[in-house]
């Protein structure tokens, strides 16, 4: 027993880890402070911590302040969401996506929606089509600024009050999506062939004056930061994701976008009316925690130019497939099918199979934060703790993704 | 008599010290929330009494109720030692401070150096509490906390020798009475208290440099498993010292308790518009941390201790060489130090940040574009 802090009786992660220092020793590849005894301590970070950002627990291996291992452990937020769709009819399941990624929950009911749409065969009428690029977009920018600002306060809760200005603004967006949508968080809003209500009136225009004010509280965000040169040293050329491990590992998002690697599923899988809307897909250079802050900082400017001409190319017309009502009682055909959706975090999928009955016989989810996840070892080993927090911050992870 | 005279007086200023130090606590922590709180664009603390002036009371009354909780695996006597120990800096340290004329305990003639010594105590205690806790994170920050401030002390005590060569005295006293008539030792050696003042900041444990307690990464830092009014002590403390320090700073380099008017209100010997002055000073400077720490994201140890060791340590020695052969051989010496000082400190605030960030763009650019 290298470590004289561990608990009496470690739990299969911590003995993981220590079993892990006793093979490096054996190798040879013990501590850098030679000298010292005792110099490699195992230390549980999570599921209670401030910055894991939900109930992620990682169980880190230090040598003094360096990162020498790390070993995630995930299901402290395990509600078995895929079950629990075997025993639900397609209509009730609705609010349970929502709880998967909860920063982005529309997004999330959008993919399960046009998987069950794809399944089942069902016409979308091209206004609910724009609302919901709309309602996406718009929390898209509110899941990006929870992310930035977050990611902004691992570094120093205060130091950078960004936090507080992002969580500012994401409220005025919070407040759209509650009145088209009656609620802040767990909207149940999209229904398939539509959504559950048209927009309220006036909402166009109170939206179209708040998508004129984003930009500048974007670059007012940027302007706390970007010219900090602490901010700079915390985060350039630090835990540099290569093309390469997002091909591995089947990273997504912007994350992906930020090694440089140009996958967007709105332009390389394009679903609902994204083909017909103009934007670009934003990618980083180096791939570094820079360029994953940059990324998510021009994705927000790129959202608001798509909600933008969104607004101005809504047309009229129903909302809903006139075909289906409540209750939504549908059984598709049997079959199975695959539906991936850009989430704020990258590819958001679903598969769906049925079996004829109207019950799902199996729903799996691709969360893009569980595939992000993955690299978390590889990318915080041999940098210092705080780096290592710095990192996993820009990694922004949804627990609720992840655990399901 | 005079020995119960001696022995009332040390009474009162054992008082005084006490009350300065809990009364200060309680005031900065609520003007540390309400400023942060506006420039973070929300409200704040603002239920407890008038402006929520009172929230600090609430507090303190609310930590004193709480359960006086140990970990059963803590080092019994050091863990109950350390939150004792901590107020002893911040008491002690202003035996030497001079409040106003004639209010002053007592004007060592090593006050600099007691000065640079009490100020240890604090980090004595968080590495005591810090270790007794018996929690990987209390150790981690005890120990940052102990390597900060070995590196820190360095440029604090170079930047007080550059005082102590144009005062001529380790005396606070001294000091005092050379910046009377608004001759202010900021105004002809603000690079000297640039240098004073950063290392303050480090010595404080507060942000950019508030690494002991690193809250996104080690959970509460050395308080981790500090609850109730233990926990209590060393945030008093905290919030103690940034006005300890500031009166300290106003002392050493501005004026002290000189202001207009100084002279209007004297009774029992003591200056007591010196003394408004003084605390108005010292505030200036508190308000001044809380910007400080508002406004930069926290150093990473590797840089912190860089920034010691490759920046402020050159530095300072090379102020205190400057400051030191203007003192013995510029007759107008005033001016020649003014000359030289305000001039190092343009060039390193023009210089340093600018130089930084070149440094840093350079090295993005030389990272290899991984863009497919």
């Amino acid at each position: 027993m290298y470590d004289h802090f561990a608990t009496p009786e470690p739990d299969e992660a911590m003995k993981l880890a220590l079993r892990r220092i006793e093979e490096a020793r054996a190798r040879g590849e013990g501590s850098n402070l030679d000298g010292i005894e005792f110099n490699e301590v195992v230390v549980n970070m999570g599921p209670q911590h401030p910055s894991t950002h939900g109930v992620l627990r990682l169980v880190v291996t230090l040598d003094g302040e360096l990162v020498k291992d790390v070993i995630p452990v995930i299901g402290y937020l395990h509600r078995c969401k895929e079950k629990l769709a075997e025993k639900r009819t397609y209509y009730q399941y609705i609010p349970i996506v929502d709880r998967t990624e909860y920063l982005a929950s529309i997004n999330c009911e959008w993919a399960y929606v046009m998987a069950v749409e794809k399944l089942a065969g069902i016409e979308v009428p091209r206004r609910a089509e724009f609302i919901r690029v709309i309602l996406g977009e718009l929390m898209r920018i509110a899941s990006h600024q929870v992310a930035v600002g977050t990611f902004t306060a691992d570094l120093s809760p205060l130091g950078t009050a960004m936090a507080f200005y992002t969580f500012r603004d994401r409220e005025k967006i919070l407040d759209l999506m509650e009145e088209v949508t009656g609620a802040r968080m767990m909207f149940n809003y999209f229904r398939f062939g539509g959504v559950r209500y048209d927009l309220p009136p006036g909402w166009v225009e109170k939206c179209r004056d708040l998508m004129k004010q984003m930009p500048k509280l974007i670059d007012e965000y940027e302007s706390l930061v970007d010219d900090n040169a602490i901010f700079l040293q915390r985060t350039v050329g630090k835990g540099v994701i290569t093309p390469q491990d997002v091909v591995d590992y089947g990273i997504t998002g912007p994350n992906a976008r930020a090694s440089g690697v140009p996958l967007d599923l709105r332009r390389t899988r394009p679903y609902s009316v994204y083909p017909e809307l103009d934007f670009e897909i934003c990618v980083g250079e180096h791939g570094d925690v820079f360029d994953r802050y940059k990324v998510r900082m021009n994705e927000m400017r790129q959202s608001v130019r798509i909600i933008e001409q969104c607004l101005d190319m809504l047309p009229r017309g129903p909302v809903q497939n006139s075909s289906l009502r409540a209750p939504y009682v549908i059984a598709p055909p049997p079959g199975a099918c695959y539906v991936g959706q850009e989430n704020p975090r990258g590819e958001y999928g679903i598969y769906l199979e049925s079996d004829g009955s109207r019950y799902p016989y199996r729903l799996k989810y691709r969360d893009p934060c569980f595939c992000n996840l993955q690299i978390f070892p590889k990318l915080l080993r041999g940098n210092k703790i705080a780096d290592a927090v710095a990192i996993s911050g820009s990694i922004d992870l949804v627990l609720g993704g992840i655990d399901r | 008599m005079d020995l119960v005279i001696d022995i009332l007086r040390a009474l009162l200023f054992v008082v005084i010290a006490y009350a300065v130090v809990f009364v200060a606590a309680l005031v900065n922590i609520v003007f540390e929330r309400r400023f942060l709180a506006f420039m973070q664009d929300r409200l704040g603390p603002n239920r407890t009494g008038p402006q929520g002036l009172l929230q600090s009371v609430a507090d303190a009354f609310k930590m004193m109720g709480k359960e006086d909780f140990r970990p059963s695996l803590a080092d019994p006597v050091l863990f109950t030692l350390a939150p004792v120990m901590v107020m002893i800096g911040a008491v002690a340290i202003q035996v030497v401070l001079p409040y106003t004329g004639g209010l002053v305990a007592r004007d060592l003639d090593v006050g600099l150096i007691y000065i640079v010594a009490i100020t240890g105590f604090t980090t004595l205690a968080i590495l005591t509490g810090g270790w007794a806790s018996h929690n990987k994170y209390s150790l981690v920050g005890a120990l940052r906390a102990a390597g900060q401030m070995i590196s820190y002390e360095v440029p604090m005590i170079l930047a007080l020798l550059a005082v102590a060569a144009v005062a001529g005295s380790l005396s606070l006293g001294d000091l005092v009475a050379l910046q009377d008539g608004y001759r202010w030792l900021v105004l002809y050696a603000p690079f000297t208290f640039l240098i004073f003042y950063i290392a303050s900041i480090a010595e404080l444990n507060r942000g950019p440099f508030d690494l002991p307690e690193s809250e996104s990464e080690l959970v509460a830092g050395y308080g981790s498993e500090y609850s109730g009014m233990r926990f209590g002590m060393f945030f008093l403390n905290e919030y103690a010292g940034m006005t300890i320090m500031s009166m300290v700073v106003a002392t050493l380099f501005f004026g002290g308790w000189h202001g207009p008017g100084e002279d209007a209100l004297v009774f029992w010997g003591v200056h007591w518009v010196g003394l408004l002055w003084f605390v108005l000073k010292a505030y200036v400077l508190v308000f001044a941390l809380v910007w400080v720490r508002l406004s930069l994201p926290r150093l990473q140890v590797d840089q912190l201790m860089a920034f010691a060791w490759k920046v402020l340590i050159p530095l300072g020695l090379v102020n205190l060489l400057a400051t030191a052969a203007v003192m013995l051989w510029v007759p107008r010496w005033r001016l020649g130090l003014a000359v030289f000082s305000w001039l190092a400190l343009l060039a390193f605030v023009g210089l340093f940040d600018p130089l930084l960030k070149r440094r840093l763009r350079r090295q993005r650019e030389r990272l290899p574009v991984v863009n497919a």
